[in-house]
C-alpha cells in the first residue's frame, strides 16, 4: 500500500511535466494549428543550459531559472521564425511538421556535441531525503515539480484571462481575421506562442533535471509522451491535460514497477489509440464543427 | 474621409469589382446596397485588408491604406464589423468590446477613457448590458449582431465599416439597429454601411451607392434613391 | 521511369559484394519508399514511425525463420500481412480527426516499437540480434548474386503494383481527398476510408521491404529501425520528388550514399564546398534572371558558404551527421518542394517552352452524350411523388439557430427553388442534406428512408449529389479525372484486380471512361478533357462540377449558387443544361440569387429568412408574396409596385 501510494506521488510528479509540456503544444496548435515536434528538444536544452549555469557558472538555482526561461522564450521564437512562419505562408502541413523535426534534431545534436553523449548529474537544490505524506515517501524535488507545473499553467491561465494582450492571444485562436480587424498583428501573436511555449518546456526542463539524468537525450521520449497526453487530454483543454498527465504518470510508474520498466512506455501508446478510437477529441476535448 | 478610388478586387480567378469608385465624407453615412453578389461584401473586405485590391487606391484621412494588413488598417481608425457577426466565441461580451479598444489599450491610438466608453456602449446596446459576462458564443445571431457593432464602436474610430448589419435578423431587431446607427450618425460618427435592405439602409443614410455585377449603376442623395425604380429592378430582377 | 529501374538492375557487372550490397539495399529501401510516397506524396499525410513498420516486417521474418522454421515464401506473405495490420491499427483511429494526429501517433510508435523490441527477448532475442541465413528456394541456397536478382524481381513487381495502383480509380481517390476532402467525401470517396488503405498499403510495402532486408543483411537488432531511419525516409521522398517512382529511388539512393559520405570528412570538405560555389553561381544565374529576388537567395548562400568553412574545422563529420540530416530536411522543405525530380521537370520546362496538353487531344472523345439508364429511379416526372422530405430540421450553432423549423418537400422530377437573404439558411440546408452537419434535430428521408446521422459519402452513395458555392474542384487533376472520381462508385473491381489488371478492373476501366467523356459532351467540356481543372476559366469550373456531381448517376441533385459569378451567356448555356438533366429524370434543388434564372426554370420555390420558410410556392406567386418582396427589400418600401 505504501509502495503504491509513493508509486502515485512519483506518478503524479512525472505526469505533471508531462502536462507541462503538453500545454506547450495546446499553446501554439490553440493559435496557429501547428506544434513543435521538437518540444522535447527545448526541454533538454532548457536542463543543460540550466545545468551549466549552476554547476559550472555557480548561479542560484533559484536564479538560474528565470535565465532559462528566457533562454526558453527566445528559443522558442527562433523555432517560430526559421520552421513555422514559412511553412504557413506556403500552408504545407508537411512543411513546419519537418521542420521543426529538422530543428529538434539540429538541436538535439549540437546538444550531444557541446555537453557529450553522456548523462550528467543535476545538483538538486532541494534536501534530497524523501518526506512523508499520508504514510509513504515523497522527495520534496517531486513536490516542487508538481507545485512549479500548476503555478506556470495558472499564471498563463491568468495571462490569457486577465491582460490584454492574453485576451489578443484567446481572440486570435478564436477567430484570426476578425482578430486581425481588431489592430492585432496575429503574426506576432503566433510567434509569442511559440516562444511561450518553449518558454514552459524550458522551465519544465530544469524543473526536472535535478530528478532524472540529464542529457541529450532526455528530451525526445518525453515530448513524445506529450504527445499522448495532450491528445488523451484533447489538445484544446487545459484541464484535460493535467488529467491526461496525471493518468499517464501513474500508469506508467505503476507499470514501470509491476510489470517491469522495460514496458512502462507502453500505456502511453496504448491509451494514446484507444482515446483517439473512442473519443478523437480527447476526453475533455471539444470537436471543432468545420464550415463549408 | 475615406476615399475608393476605381476599384477592382476578387478572389482567385473570380474578379468581382470593376473599379468603383465611392466617397465617405466626414461625419456622412454612406450607403452601399446592391443585391447578392454584387460584389458588396467585397468592397467592405478590401478596404479593411481582408482581402488585397487587384487594383485602385483607397485613401482614409488622406493616407494610402490599399494593400495594408488589416491590423494595421485598424490602427489607422478604421474599424470593421464584418459580415457574419465574427464575434469571440469563448469570451465574454465585456472582453469583446475591451478587445474591440485594443489598439488604445497599447498604445497605437489615443487612449481616452476605455471604461466609460465601454459603459457608453454597452447603454447604446441595452441588449448586450444585460448579458455583459455571457460567452459571446451563446448569444442570438441577433445579440451576436450587435455585439460586432459595439465591438467596432470601441475603437472610437474615424470610420465604421458596416457589413450587412441586419443580416438575419429577425424585423424588430433590424429596426433596432437602425436605431442605433441613426443614434450613431446624430453623434457624427462617419458611416460605411453595406446593406442588402435597401429601403431601411437609405432612409438613415445621407448618400447611396448601387452595386450590381461589380460595377456601380447608380448614385445619389439617399432620398432620391429610394424612390428610384432601378433600385427595385437591381433587386427583384426585371420581371415586374 | 521503367526504364530507371532496369539500368538500376543490370550493374551487377561488378562482382564485388560490397556494391551489390549497396545496390540491393536502395533497391529494398525504394520499396518501402514506394508505400511512403502514397501516404506523404499522394494523401498529404505525414507518417513518422515508417522505420517501425520495417521493423516489424524484418523480425517477423526473422522469428518465423527462427523460432518457427518457415521457408521463404510462408514468410514474406506473412510479414506483409503483419505489417499491413499493425498498419491498420495506427492508422484507423489516428485519421479519424484531420491534423496532425497521424504523425504523433507514428512517431510514439515508432519509439515503442524499437523498446518493445529490446524487451521481448523471449521473442526477439532482444538487443543481442537475430542471425538469418539466405532463403532457400527450391532447395538452392542462394547466394549473394542470386538473392541480388530476387529483390530486383520484388522492387520491378512493387513498381508495376504501386504503378497499377496509383493509375487507378484508387489512385484518383488518394489525390482526391488531398485536392479538396470536403467534395471528395460528396463524391461518395470517403476520406477517412481511403486515408487509411493508402497508409496500409504503404505498410504492408514497408513489411515486404523489412523482410527482404532481414534476408539482405542476415542479421537484425533493434537498434536499426530508429527515428533518426524514418527521418531519412522522410528525406529521400521530398528530396527525391512526391509522387513520382523514379524520384523515390533517387531519394533511395541519396539516403544509402549519405552516411557513407558523412564518414569521410575530406570528401564532405569537398562536397560542401562545391556545393556552397554551385549554389553561390545558381543563385547569381537566377537573380540575373529575374527568377527571384537578392533577399531570398541570402540564407541558402550564407548557408552553404558557412557549412563548407566549418567542414574545414572539423575532425570527424560523423558527430555532426544528424544536423546535416536536419539542414538538409530544411532546406528541402523551404527550397526544393517538388524535390529533385520536380526541379529536374521544372528547368526542362523553362528551357522547352511548353508543349500544349492540347497536343494530347488524342483517341477516344467520343461524341455520345450522356444519358443515364434510370432503370433504378422511377422515370416519369410526372408522379408527385415525394424524393425528399425534410420535416421541423433544426440546426443550431451555439446560440445561434441557423436553420429554425424549416420543412422542405421536394417533388419528384421537379426543379425546386431555395432562395432567400445571405444568412438565411439556405447554405446552411444544403450541408444538412448531405451529411456534411447533423442536425440538432429533425428528420430528413431521402426516397423514404432516413439519411440522419449518415456520412456525406454515403449519402453520396445513396443518390444525392451536388455541387459547391465556392468551387471545389480537384485542381492538380485534369478535367477528365475529376469526373472520373465521380464515377469512383462505378468500380466494384477489388484491390487484387486492380493490382493483376484483371479484365474485370480493365473493362471497368474503359466503361467509366467512356462514360466520363459522355458527361463532358454533356456539359461542353468535352475538347477539353485533358486540361487541369485548375486552369479552367471560372465559368466552365462551375460546369465541371455539375458533370461530376452527375457522374455519381443521382436521383437528386443540389446545385448551390450554379450562377455566381457566370456572364449572360453563360447563364443561358447553364440554364439548358439545368433543363435537360431534369428531362433525364433526376431531381433538383437549386439554390440561387440570379432572380431571372429561379423564375425562369423552377417549378416550386421555397423562401427561407433568418433560418425560417417564409414562402413557397410557385414562381410567381411567391414573387408576388409582400412577405418576400419585405425581406429582400425590407420593410416600408415604396418602391415596389
Amino acid at each position: 500500500m505504501e509502495i503504491l501510494l509513493q508509486l502515485v506521488y512519483s506518478g503524479i510528479a512525472l505526469g505533471m511535466i508531462y502536462a507541462v509540456i503538453a500545454f506547450g503544444y495546446q499553446l501554439t496548435f490553440a493559435t496557429s494549428d501547428t506544434l513543435n515536434f521538437g518540444q522535447g528538444e527545448a526541454l533538454m536544452l532548457g536542463a543543460l543550459v540550466g545545468l551549466t549555469l549552476v554547476d559550472t557558472m555557480g548561479v542560484n538555482y533559484w536564479v538560474a531559472v528565470p535565465i532559462v526561461c528566457l533562454f526558453g522564450f527566445i528559443q522558442g521564437a527562433f523555432v517560430e521564425r526559421v520552421g513555422v512562419r514559412p511553412a504557413i505562408k506556403i500552408k504545407s502541413e508537411f512543411g513546419w511538421i519537418m521542420s521543426t523535426i529538422a530543428l529538434g534534431i539540429i538541436f538535439k545534436n549540437v546538444a550531444e556535441n557541446i555537453w557529450g553523449r553522456d548523462d550528467l548529474r543535476f545538483p538538486s537544490p532541494l534536501d534530497e531525503s524523501p518526506l512523508k505524506v499520508l504514510g509513504a515517501n515523497v522527495l520534496p524535488m517531486e513536490l516542487l515539480v508538481i507545485a512549479g507545473a500548476i503555478l506556470m499553467m495558472l499564471a498563463v491561465e491568468f495571462f490569457n484571462r486577465k491582460t490584454i494582450y492574453g485576451k489578443a492571444v484567446v481572440a486570435t485562436f478564436n477567430d484570426r481575421d476578425a482578430a486581425k480587424l481588431m489592430g492585432i498583428n496575429t503574426g506576432l501573436v503566433i510567434t509569442f506562442s511559440y516562444a511561450l511555449s518553449s518558454l514552459t518546456a524550458a522551465f519544465a526542463g530544469i524543473l526536472i533535471a535535478p530528478l532524472t539524468l540529464t542529457g541529450a537525450t532526455m528530451g525526445s521520449v518525453l515530448g513524445l509522451k506529450a504527445f499522448a497526453v495532450a491528445i488523451i487530454g484533447g489538445l484544446t483543454s487545459g484541464l484535460g491535460i493535467v488529467v491526461g498527465g496525471i493518468l499517464l504518470g501513474i500508469a506508467e510508474t505503476t507499470t514501470g514497477f509491476y510489470i517491469s520498466t522495460g514496458y512502462k512506455d507502453v500505456p502511453g501508446l496504448v491509451l494514446l489509440l484507444l482515446v483517439l478510437a473512442v473519443r478523437p477529441a480527447g476526453l475533455f476535448g471539444k470537436t471543432a464543427i468545420k464550415k463549408v | 474621409m475615406l476615399k475608393i478610388n476605381n476599384l477592382h478586387a476578387g478572389y482567385g480567378k473570380v474578379h468581382v469589382l470593376q473599379g468603383i469608385s465611392i466617397e465617405v465624407p466626414k461625419g456622412k453615412v454612406v450607403t452601399l446596397i446592391g443585391s447578392n453578389g454584387a460584389g458588396k461584401t467585397t468592397t467592405m473586405r478590401a478596404i479593411s485588408g481582408m482581402i488585397k485590391p487587384l487594383a485602385g487606391e483607397i485613401t482614409l484621412a488622406n493616407q494610402r491604406i490599399d494593400g495594408m494588413e488589416s491590423n494595421e488598417i485598424a490602427k489607422r481608425g478604421l474599424a470593421h464589423s464584418p459580415e457574419g457577426r465574427r464575434v469571440f466565441a469563448t469570451m465574454t461580451v465585456t472582453d469583446n468590446l475591451l478587445l474591440g479598444a485594443f489598439p488604445r489599450l497599447t498604445g497605437s491610438r489615443p487612449k481616452g477613457n476605455v471604461p466609460a466608453d465601454l459603459e457608453r456602449a454597452l447603454e447604446l446596446f441595452p441588449r448586450l448590458k444585460e448579458r455583459r459576462e455571457q460567452l459571446a458564443g451563446t448569444l442570438s445571431g441577433g445579440e451576436q449582431q450587435m455585439l460586432a457593432m459595439a465591438r467596432a464602436v470601441m475603437l472610437n474610430p474615424e470610420v465604421i465599416l458596416l457589413d450587412e448589419p441586419s443580416m438575419g435578423l429577425a424585423p424588430i431587431l433590424v429596426e433596432e439597429v437602425f436605431k442605433i446607427i441613426s443614434r450613431l450618425k446624430s453623434e457624427g460618427v462617419t458611416m460605411l454601411l453595406v446593406e442588402q435592405f435597401a429601403a431601411a439602409a437609405l432612409n438613415v443614410a445621407d448618400y447611396g451607392y448601387v452595386l450590381e455585377n461589380g460595377s456601380i449603376t447608380v448614385h445619389g442623395p439617399a432620398k432620391d434613391l429610394l424612390h428610384d425604380p432601378a433600385v427595385a429592378a437591381a433587386y427583384l430582377g426585371g420581371s415586374h | 521511369m521503367l526504364c530507371f529501374a532496369l539500368a538500376v538492375a543490370v550493374p551487377v557487372i561488378t562482382p564485388n559484394p560490397y556494391y551489390i550490397h549497396l545496390v540491393e539495399t536502395i533497391m529494398i529501401y525504394s520499396i518501402l519508399l514506394f508505400g511512403l510516397d502514397i501516404v506523404v506524396g499522394y494523401t498529404g499525410q505525414v507518417s513518422l514511425g515508417h522505420a517501425g513498420l520495417f521493423g516489424i516486417g524484418a523480425y517477423t521474418t526473422g522469428v518465423l525463420l527462427t523460432k518457427l522454421g518457415l521457408s521463404f515464401w510462408l514468410a514474406v506473405p506473412f510479414s506483409v500481412l503483419v505489417t499491413a495490420v499493425f498498419g491498420a491499427i495506427l492508422a484507423m483511429p489516428a485519421l479519424k480527426v484531420s491534423g496532425p494526429y497521424l504523425a504523433m501517433v507514428t512517431l510514439a510508435f515508432g519509439t515503442i516499437i524499437q523498446i518493445l523490441i529490446n524487451e521481448m527477448t523471449f521473442v526477439t532475442e532482444g538487443p543481442m540480434g537475430i542471425k538469418l541465413n539466405k532463403p532457400e528456394i527450391f532447395n538452392i541456397k542462394l547466394n549473394e548474386e542470386q538473392f541480388y536478382w530476387l529483390v530486383c524481381v520484388f522492387l520491378a513487381l512493387s513498381l508495376i503494383v504501386v504503378h497499377r495502383i496509383l493509375k487507378s480509380h484508387l489512385g484518383r481517390a488518394f489525390e482526391a481527398l488531398r485536392g479538396s476532402p470536403v467534395a471528395s467525401d460528396c463524391m461518395g470517396v470517403s476520406v477517412y476510408r481511403y486515408k487509411v488503405y493508402a497508409f496500409v498499403i504503404s505498410a504492408g510495402l514497408a513489411g515486404l521491404a523489412g523482410s527482404l532486408y532481414a534476408y539482405s543483411e542476415q542479421y537484425i537488432s533493434p537498434n536499426t529501425y530508429n527515428f533518426e531511419l524514418t527521418v531519412l525516409f522522410l528525406l529521400a521522398i521530398i528530396m527525391g520528388g512526391r509522387k513520382t517512382r523514379s524520384g523515390a529511388i533517387i531519394g533511395a539512393t541519396i539516403i544509402v550514399l549519405l552516411p557513407k559520405l558523412l564518414d569521410d570528412i575530406e570528401l564532405f570538405q569537398w562536397i560542401s564546398t562545391l556545393l556552397a560555389v554551385g549554389i553561390c553561381l545558381s543563385a547569381v544565374i537566377a537573380v540575373v534572371k529575374k527568377w527571384t529576388s537578392v533577399q531570398s537567395t541570402l540564407t541558402p548562400v550564407i548557408g552553404t558558404v558557412c557549412l563548407s568553412l566549418f567542414s574545414f574545422q572539423l575532425e570527424s563529420i560523423t558527430d555532426w551527421r544528424l544536423s546535416i540530416f536536419g539542414l538538409m530536411i530544411l532546406f528541402v522543405v523551404y527550397y526544393l518542394q517538388d524535390g529533385i525530380v520536380g526541379f529536374v521537370v521544372k528547368l526542362k520546362s523553362f528551357t522547352k517552352p511548353a508543349e500544349e496538353n492540347n497536343a494530347q487531344v488524342l483517341h477516344t472523345t467520343s461524341t455520345s452524350e450522356w444519358s443515364t439508364a434510370r432503370s433504378l429511379h422511377s422515370s416519369g416526372s410526372d408522379s408527385g411523388e415525394l424524393i425528399l422530405e425534410a420535416s421541423s430540421i433544426l440546426m443550431q450553432f451555439g446560440g445561434l439557430k441557423a436553420i429554425n423549423q424549416v420543412d422542405l418537400r421536394v417533388q419528384q422530377g421537379h426543379i425546386h427553388g431555395l432562395i432567400g437573404p445571405n444568412g438565411s439558411g439556405k447554405s446552411t440546408m444544403m450541408n444538412v442534406l448531405t451529411g456534411i452537419y447533423t442536425p440538432t434535430q429533425g428528420q430528413i428521408k431521402f426516397k423514404n428512408s432516413s439519411i440522419i446521422g449518415q456520412t456525406s459519402s454515403s449519402i453520396a452513395l445513396s443518390g444525392i449529389a451536388r455541387t459547391f458555392q465556392n468551387v471545389q474542384l480537384f485542381g492538380e487533376m485534369t478535367v477528365l479525372q475529376n469526373v472520373l472520381v465521380g464515377l469512383h462508385h462505378s468500380f466494384k473491381s477489388s484491390f487484387l484486380d486492380v493490382c493483376f489488371n484483371t479484365k474485370r478492373y480493365q473493362l471497368e476501366d474503359h466503361v467509366a471512361n467512356e462514360q466520363a467523356h459522355s458527361l463532358l459532351n454533356f456539359v461542353g467540356l468535352g475538347a477539353l478533357h485533358n486540361e487541369l481543372a485548375r486552369n479552367l476559366p471560372y465559368g466552365k469550373q462551375r460546369l465541371l462540377e455539375i458533370a461530376r456531381a452527375l457522374a455519381l448517376d443521382p436521383a437528386l441533385l443540389l446545385l448551390d449558387e450554379p450562377a455566381a459569378g457566370l456572364t449572360a451567356p453563360d447563364i443561358v448555356e447553364l440554364t439548358q443544361i439545368i433543363q435537360k438533366i431534369r428531362d433525364h429524370g433526376v431531381t433538383l434543388i437549386l439554390i440561387e440569387h440570379h432572380m431571372d434564372l429561379v423564375m425562369s426554370i423552377c417549378d416550386t420555390v421555397s423562401v427561407l429568412d433568418f433560418g425560417q420558410k417564409i414562402a413557397e410556392g410557385k414562381p410567381l406567386q411567391v414573387q408576388a408574396d409582400p412577405k418576400v418582396v419585405e425581406a429582400y427589400l425590407g420593410g416600408s418600401s415604396p418602391a415596389i409596385a
